[in-house]
């Protein structure tokens, strides 16, 4: 009986270090540009679409290349892995996952934020009157 | 108005109900329980009155409503119609009060008849009542001028143009306009998915509160082994009803959103397998305990958590927690919802919880009697182990809440974190879920289980061994495939011979045989797709990945706002034309694009729409300078030689007058260099680029953004954008569509497996009915 509860026991403190480590090892940190530009490690960063500059799909690379500001004020070149996502346009925070290296954030993830979708304001009921 | 008024009274019938029953169980008065039960159909009736004012308000366009006004419009089908009635927050808690309503009439009837109905009902119109106590702090009968009162609310003399208006009081004159059309259903969600897949998921997500209601009636009357049997069809019910919703929602995903895949690790989805996961372990420690009698505590506390794995999911999706760390935008509901959702989570794990530790020590202790090999402790094994999966997603879909507590700042781990950790625990699930069926109750003959074994074995270490010879070297993937092949050999093996003695009993080997199913199938179709984007010109045959061939033929318009893109697919001999959807919402002002899938027996084809290049458009490109370093552009060699910012400009800057920053950049067209300067110039603060071009070419140069590096100044960057406007005739005039393809091999094993799941479920079902009936 006691060897089962030895054996059962490490089984379960091998697996819960498992979890933790995978837990660390793939948590990807919400930050700025500046701390993605001097980390290097994958994270995440809001910001804003800068739209009065360039935003184009280049369809060579398949990649999509947009300007944004982080929280901070500081602005970057972003480069997506993919087209542009849908709600792009409205959406009122954009949110980048990826690397920062050779002076532009690399993204293989953009999820935008489009509480208008949900929840309406003044100015929507208004047109509908 | 008289929407409110049914939902306060069906809560205030409802307490009354359950104050008759808690009555009943202190004194088993027969008159108390008739009162009881009177009390709770009028509270049905009343929730049901409630959900058909809703219903009535938006099939007749009643927007001066806020949930109907932001929902719904007019120009919507009816049965999409119907379903806007769950499309907000309220809606669907008042869908999920609905189907616990209903479930609640029916588990009156059937507990009435087992001697189990006080005590069942008075657990579950306290559940009830949480979710009615929901819909009385978010119900959706809020008029819109008190939403929008600054815009709607006004006072004095009506203009002659407002045709909508309602007085609210004439003596002052106080009156509000209301809009005449709705602001309409997201498009994302009008498809006939959004008709069935809720139902099903709230049908699933309610009945999860069953196990929990009988666990805790067995421990109030201290009937430790007895509600096992009862409870059994129903738990198995929720976790075949849950399931079906879950997968619905995966092939909802695949075939609307575009994004390739079914299964995205995403709160939302988690929320639903949390209950499920935990759900299934219970109905395993259930038959262990249905024929041993051991795994009492084991499975009151399953039964228990089942039920808090919901509450739990629903605080995670519904009180706005995660914020901005996933896809799916949660709306805040507000201080009340947010306290109340965490409060009843407090509370039920109290009762549940305390309620057991005050009888665990009562509690027969059953001795135990099997051996390591026996179905007993396989069972138990098995249970224990998806337990642990459930366990680490719960963590993972937590992270933004462990992390802010530990860090001070919200982050959510990558989806790699679940397929890393839940990896190994399917490995176990597979073995178990092949041995465990070879296995006796109490113990096995080792020579027995060691001949039983030596086919199935034999058969998964040669297909894990064909994986290997044909290319695939990642080892838990092989691993993983061959215990799958392993429980699909075994279960086919054990399941025929149940099913050609009574097919009523093969409902585990055939449920056993999905899973193993779908595990191959989320190897073969998420592991070892082929992704590829591109660019296909007008006419021309594109060869792309697994030697298929694409030509775009061209797009035309299928209504205001959508439009095809027909593409002709070559596989081998065969042809198939193929129609992606691009759609321009006004709802949401930008593009979405639908996915068009060809399912062939071994493989889907599947291919998304990602942009249209017209050839009218501006060839133009951004490109990043690093200070020194040569990049070759149209034949071009173009060097960012340095920044063009004299003493005297940065004195002009400092002063805060006017002044201008160049870049120099030395191009050199073959035999010629020369050295351009594009400007960016500030007056008064605003920013305008001057381009530069060099002599004889029409390729500009401008400015987007300045980069230096006061640290290190050979690291400055300029990001310029080249622009050619000569080009463009230069291009032949034909438009090219960009896609993003890809191939899904084997994908429907998922569904398959999917299906034979369900059916095993069904068959498990209709069993403990029978035998939940048959031994009264």
């Amino acid at each position: 009986m006691k060897i089962k509860i030895i054996i059962a026991s490490i089984v379960i403190v091998a697996a819960i270090i498992f979890g933790a480590i995978s837990f660390v090892e793939t948590n990807v940190e919400y930050t700025d540009f500046h701390t993605a530009a001097t980390s290097h490690k994958k994270v995440q960063v809001k910001g804003a679409w800068v739209k009065d500059k360039e935003s184009l799909f280049d369809a060579a690379t398949s990649q999509f290349v947009f300007y944004m500001k982080d929280d901070f004020g500081r602005e970057e070149k972003v480069v997506y892995d993919g087209a542009k996502p849908n709600n792009f346009e409205i959406a009122n925070a954009v949110v980048v996952k990826g690397r920062y290296h050779d002076g532009y954030f690399h993204a293989s993830e953009i999820l935008t934020k489009c509480p208008s979708k949900y929840e309406a304001d003044g100015e929507t009921v208004k047109k509908t009157l | 108005m008289l929407g409110s008024i049914f939902v306060r009274c069906a809560f205030v019938s409802l307490l009354v109900s359950s104050g008759a029953y808690y009555y009943t169980f202190r004194t088993q008065s027969a008159q108390s329980i008739q009162l009881a039960r009177y009390c709770y159909q009028f509270t049905a009736a009343l929730v049901m009155a409630f959900c058909a004012t809703l219903i009535y308000l938006i099939l007749t366009h009643q927007y001066q409503y806020t949930y109907v006004w932001n929902y719904s419009s007019s120009d919507l089908p009816t049965p999409l119609l119907i379903s806007t009635f769950y499309a907000g927050q309220e809606g669907s808690f008042s869908l999920w009060a609905l189907y616990t309503t209903i479930i609640g009439v029916i588990l009156m009837q059937y507990t009435s008849k087992k001697q189990y109905e006080v005590e069942v009902m008075l657990v579950w119109s306290l559940i009830l009542s949480f979710l009615l106590l929901m819909l009385i702090v978010k119900n959706p009968f809020t008029l819109i001028w008190d939403s929008f009162p600054k815009d709607l609310l006004h006072t004095g003399p009506i203009p002659a143009d407002v045709s909508s208006f309602i007085w609210i009081d004439k003596a002052k004159g106080m009156w509000a306009q209301f809009p005449i059309e709705g602001k309409g259903l997201n498009p994302l969600l009008q498809n006939y998915w959004m008709v069935i897949h809720p139902q099903i998921l709230f049908t699933g997500f309610s009945s999860m509160a069953v196990p929990f209601t009988f666990a805790l009636a067995g421990l109030l009357r201290r009937d430790y082994q007895g509600w096992v049997k009862i409870a059994k069809p129903w738990t198995v019910f929720g976790a075949a009803v849950l399931g079906t919703g879950i997968i619905l929602g995966g092939y909802w995903a695949y075939e609307t959103l575009g994004w390739g895949g079914y299964w995205g690790w995403d709160p939302v989805e988690n929320s639903s397998l949390l209950p499920w996961l935990v759900c299934v372990s219970s109905i395993h420690t259930m038959m262990a305990q249905r024929r041993s009698g051991t795994f009492v505590r084991t499975n009151f506390t399953l039964s228990i958590l089942c039920f808090i794995m919901v509450l739990y999911s629903t605080f995670l999706t519904r009180s706005g927690v995660l914020g901005e760390t996933s896809v799916h935008s949660f709306v805040d509901p507000g201080m009340w919802a947010y306290w109340l959702l965490l409060g009843v989570i407090v509370v039920f794990t109290c009762i549940g919880f305390g309620l057991l530790l005050r009888r665990t020590k009562e509690m027969p202790r059953v001795p135990v009697e099997h051996s390591i090999f026996s179905r007993e402790f396989a069972l138990f094994l098995g249970a224990f182990t998806i337990c642990f999966a459930a366990a680490f997603i719960t963590i993972g879909t937590s992270s933004p809440i462990i992390t802010n507590i530990i860090k001070g700042h919200a982050a959510a781990v990558d989806t790699a974190y679940y397929v890393k950790t839940t990896l190994p625990l399917g490995i176990v699930i597979a073995i178990l879920a092949g041995i465990g069926q070879l296995l006796w109750w109490k113990t096995s003959n080792t020579r027995d289980l060691l001949k039983s074994l030596l086919y199935p074995l034999f058969s998964s270490l040669l297909f894990a061994g064909g994986l290997i010879y044909y290319g695939v070297r990642d080892i838990p993937i092989v691993i993983f495939s061959g215990a799958s092949a392993f429980a699909l050999f075994v279960n086919v093996l054990v399941g025929y011979r149940i099913f050609v003695g009574n097919p009523k009993y093969a409902g585990g080997a055939i449920a056993h045989i999905g899973i193993a199913l779908l595990f191959l199938g989320f190897v073969a179709s998420a592991r070892y797709d082929d992704k590829q984007t591109v660019s296909l010109e007008q006419g021309k045959p594109t060869e792309i990945l697994r030697g298929f061939t694409l030509t775009y033929l061209g797009n035309h318009a299928l209504d205001a706002e959508r439009y095809g893109f027909n593409v002709e697919v070559q596989h081998g001999s065969e042809a198939y034309t193929v129609m992606p959807v691009m759609r321009y919402s006004s709802f949401t002002n930008s593009m979405m694009r639908h996915p068009d899938i060809l399912n062939m027996y071994t493989k889907d084809f599947y291919i998304s729409p990602l942009s249209v290049e017209s050839p009218d458009d501006k060839v133009q490109r951004t490109v990043t300078f690093i200070k020194g370093e040569i990049k070759e552009l149209n034949a071009m060699k173009v060097t960012f030689v340095d920044f063009d910012f004299s003493d005297m400009e940065k004195g002009k800057m400092v002063a805060g007058a006017n002044f201008s920053i160049g870049v120099i950049l030395e191009v050199s067209n073959g035999d010629k260099t020369e050295r351009i300067k594009p400007l960016m110039n500030n007056t008064g603060g605003s920013i305008s680029y001057v381009p530069a071009k060099p002599t004889g070419s029409s390729i500009e140069f401008t400015i987007v953004k300045l980069q230096p590096n006061r640290e290190d100044p050979t690291q400055s960057r300029v990001d310029i954008e080249i622009n050619d406007p000569s080009s463009i005739s230069k291009e032949p005039k034909v438009e090219t569509l960009v896609v993003e393809a890809s191939v899904k091999p084997y994908i429907n094993l998922v569904w398959m497996g999917t299906v034979t799941l369900i059916l095993g479920f069904v068959l498990t079902i209709i069993r403990r009915v029978q035998e939940a009936k048959d031994k009264q």
